[in-house]
């Protein structure tokens, strides 16, 4: 009968679809194996994620409220959550693979000396637990078992599919144990990028440019069709090198492993290193004019052609069918 | 001023795994093994540090075996670090990340340094946790995934990445840090250095050495499994390439159903 408890993140009062998907998987586990399905909320205000959390079905939503939650920080963030562990003794507790999850499961796992497993997609149980984890940027897949009562587990964004499941998700408040403890590394201010309004990690479409683009001046022909999509605008290696793009765009073994339902790769070769990144998408698309491009091994549709010529009449499609 | 640089050898970026069933092993026998390449941003960043102010020095410290000391000298030494620590056991030739972070804890507890960075991630396991699982068995605060540093007095400012943006941090040192891609270009190690690395000092250590027994795994892994096959590419073919964006519309509209 296990007990799944799902961090629930927000960023300055915006709640992230992942924890959906994560609640939205623990409930199905649930409804197979038992065991109740909790969220835990740290924030200044519980309510809005307490209503979501119940509808992806949440029997109950743990929640310390205050101003120590209204940024993120590591030591207080990582107390609360191992004091809620302490109280509540959960199997399993999901986080997910976010900035601010990749700081916070390990941090919380130190504290509780339990096991902590990153960055998952997929979960079984069958009287024990196994997690399913892509290694070596996804050229392989690891299931990892753990021997503490309790682990905290990363789980990738877009791994599992959001549902609804009403519970009744009530709010119930938890000691987070702030008392004398103080943080040595403060957030002083967050600062919004100026492009990309799509997050590449969380993004359900992504659109990558490659060396294909020719020169920076043509990056925003990756970026017009991404908009058309509602996509996310990403980028080889090569042309972050160069300097055309942020790194914060780069896919690949050193970059972002992205899983989107969909991933068009416009002027790029396919080397391994960017296929690592990539290739556990849904659904593939290469654009290049090199028919011997190794991205056509992993593509599901492919046009061989200029993409100087393809994109411009792509975006404009996409624009009509999606209205 | 002192800092301690934990490194890890990996097999190489261009490494390909031929797994064709699920396996309980992964043969990585034939694997080329290099510095981590976030580690290099590490060790670039503390070689900075030093070629900055007077009185610091760099240590390399890295778990695993004695087939390491080539990349410590060419990747570390080579580049500028002082010295290097490598803790050789057999009893931790699987050891997980919270074994790794125990004996690395127990590596940085032997003398205080005011600084220790790490990569951000290794790109075999891709797992991220070692820095942040040492920082808090050290009792130090840390800021993980740094893109900018600025060291002042006793203090530091670092930039980390998030989605759609970067939060400013500001930390007391001691302090642990994980470094990302953008935060410096690491140099490449010059052959008169490479030459020279070898008369640095490479200390080799035990578990025992360390006064610790070898930590328990909390973690194991039960199988790998190669990732799902994928079908053939269709190619779509038209009179001109307008058609042919019309027609991937198309079929990605109403086949796959993705848009
Ligand atoms: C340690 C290490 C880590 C790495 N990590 C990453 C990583 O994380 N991500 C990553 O992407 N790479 C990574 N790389 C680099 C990788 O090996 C490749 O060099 C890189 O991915 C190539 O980028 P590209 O495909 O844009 O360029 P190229 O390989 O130069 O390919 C350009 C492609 O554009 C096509 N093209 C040209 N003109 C047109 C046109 N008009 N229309 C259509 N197609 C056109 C060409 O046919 C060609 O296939 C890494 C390398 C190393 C050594
Ligand atoms: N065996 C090791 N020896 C020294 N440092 C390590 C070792 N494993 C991991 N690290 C450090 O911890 C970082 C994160 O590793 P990981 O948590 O394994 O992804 C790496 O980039 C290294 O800086």
């Amino acid at each position: 009968m296990p007990n799944i408890a799902v961090f629930i993140e927000h960023r300055s009062g915006v709640l992230k679809k992942v924890a959906w998907q994560m609640l939205s998987e623990a409930r199905r586990l649930a409804d197979a194996h038992g065991g109740e399905v909790w969220g835990v909320f740290l924030g200044p205000d519980a309510a809005p994620a307490a209503a979501t959390a119940g509808k992806h079905g949440a029997d109950k939503v743990f929640a310390a409220t205050g101003d120590a939650f209204a940024v993120y920080d590591s030591e207080l963030w990582g107390t609360a959550l191992a004091a809620f562990c302490t109280a509540r003794k959960p199997d399993l507790v999901l986080v997910g693979s976010t900035a601010l999850g990749k700081d916070l499961a390990p941090k919380a796992a130190a504290k509780l000396g339990c096991a902590c497993i990153s960055d998952a997609v997929g979960l079984k149980f069958d009287g024990g637990w196994e997690i399913r984890r892509p290694i070596f940027a996804g050229k392989c897949f690891a299931d990892v078992t753990f021997s503490t009562p309790l682990a905290i587990v990363g789980i990738r964004p877009n791994a599992f599919v959001m549902a609804e499941s009403p519970k009744a998700g009530a709010v119930e408040s938890f000691d987070p144990g702030l008392d004398g403890v103080r943080s040595k590394a403060k957030v002083m201010s967050v600062e919004a990028a100026t492009s990309g309004k799509v997050t590449l990690t969380e993004a359900e479409i992504v659109v990558s440019g490659g060396r294909g683009i020719k020169g920076p001046e043509n990056y925003p022909l990756i970026e017009k069709l991404a908009e058309a999509l509602g996509a996310a605008a990403g980028a080889s290696r090569a042309i972050v090198d160069a300097g055309w793009v942020d790194y914060s765009h780069q896919v690949g073994q050193t970059g972002k492993t992205v899983a989107p339902n969909l991933y068009v790769a416009c002027g790029i070769s396919g080397a391994i290193q960017h296929l690592a990144g990539m290739s556990s998408s849904k659904c593939i698309v290469a654009i290049n004019k090199d028919a011997n491009a190794p991205i056509f091994k992993v593509a599901d549709y492919g046009i061989v052609g200029d993409l100087f010529a393809v994109l411009p009449a792509l975006t404009d499609e996409v624009g009509r069918i999606r209205g | 001023m002192k800092i301690a640089v934990c490194v890890k050898q990996v097999p190489d970026s261009e490494t390909r795994i031929n797994l064709a069933a699920p396996a309980p092993e992964l043969d990585q026998s034939g694997f080329t093994r290099v510095l981590n390449p976030y580690d290099a941003y590490a060790v670039e960043q503390a070689v900075r540090i030093k070629e900055s102010r007077e009185g610091v020095e760099v240590t390399a410290i890295t778990v695993g075996p004695q087939t390491v000391k080539e990349t410590l000298k060419k990747d570390c030494l080579a580049v500028g670090c002082d010295k290097a620590v490598i803790v050789d056991d057999p009893a931790l030739a699987k050891a997980d990340h919270a074994a790794i972070a125990t004996v690395l804890a127990a590596v940085l507890g032997r003398e205080p340094y005011d600084l220790v960075l790490f990569g951000l991630k290794a790109i075999d396991g891709d797992a991220g946790q070692v820095g942040i699982l040492v920082a808090q068995k050290l009792g130090l605060p840390h800021v993980s995934t740094i893109t900018k540093l600025e060291l002042g007095e006793g203090s530091l400012k670092a930039e980390r990445e998030i989605e759609g943006g970067k939060e400013i941090v500001e930390a007391s040192l001691p302090c642990v840090l994980t470094c990302q891609k953008g935060l410096n270009e690491p140099r490449l190690p010059s052959l008169p250095n490479i030459m020279k690395a070898g008369m640095k000092p490479i200390e080799t250590v035990t578990c025992r050495d360390l006064g610790i027994e070898a930590p328990a795994n909390l973690v194991t892994v039960k199988l790998y499994s190669p990732p799902p096959a994928r079908g053939a590419c269709k190619l779509v073919e038209a009179e001109d390439p307008a058609a042919a964006a019309r027609e991937l519309a198309r079929l990605l509209s109403e086949e796959a159903k993705v848009i």
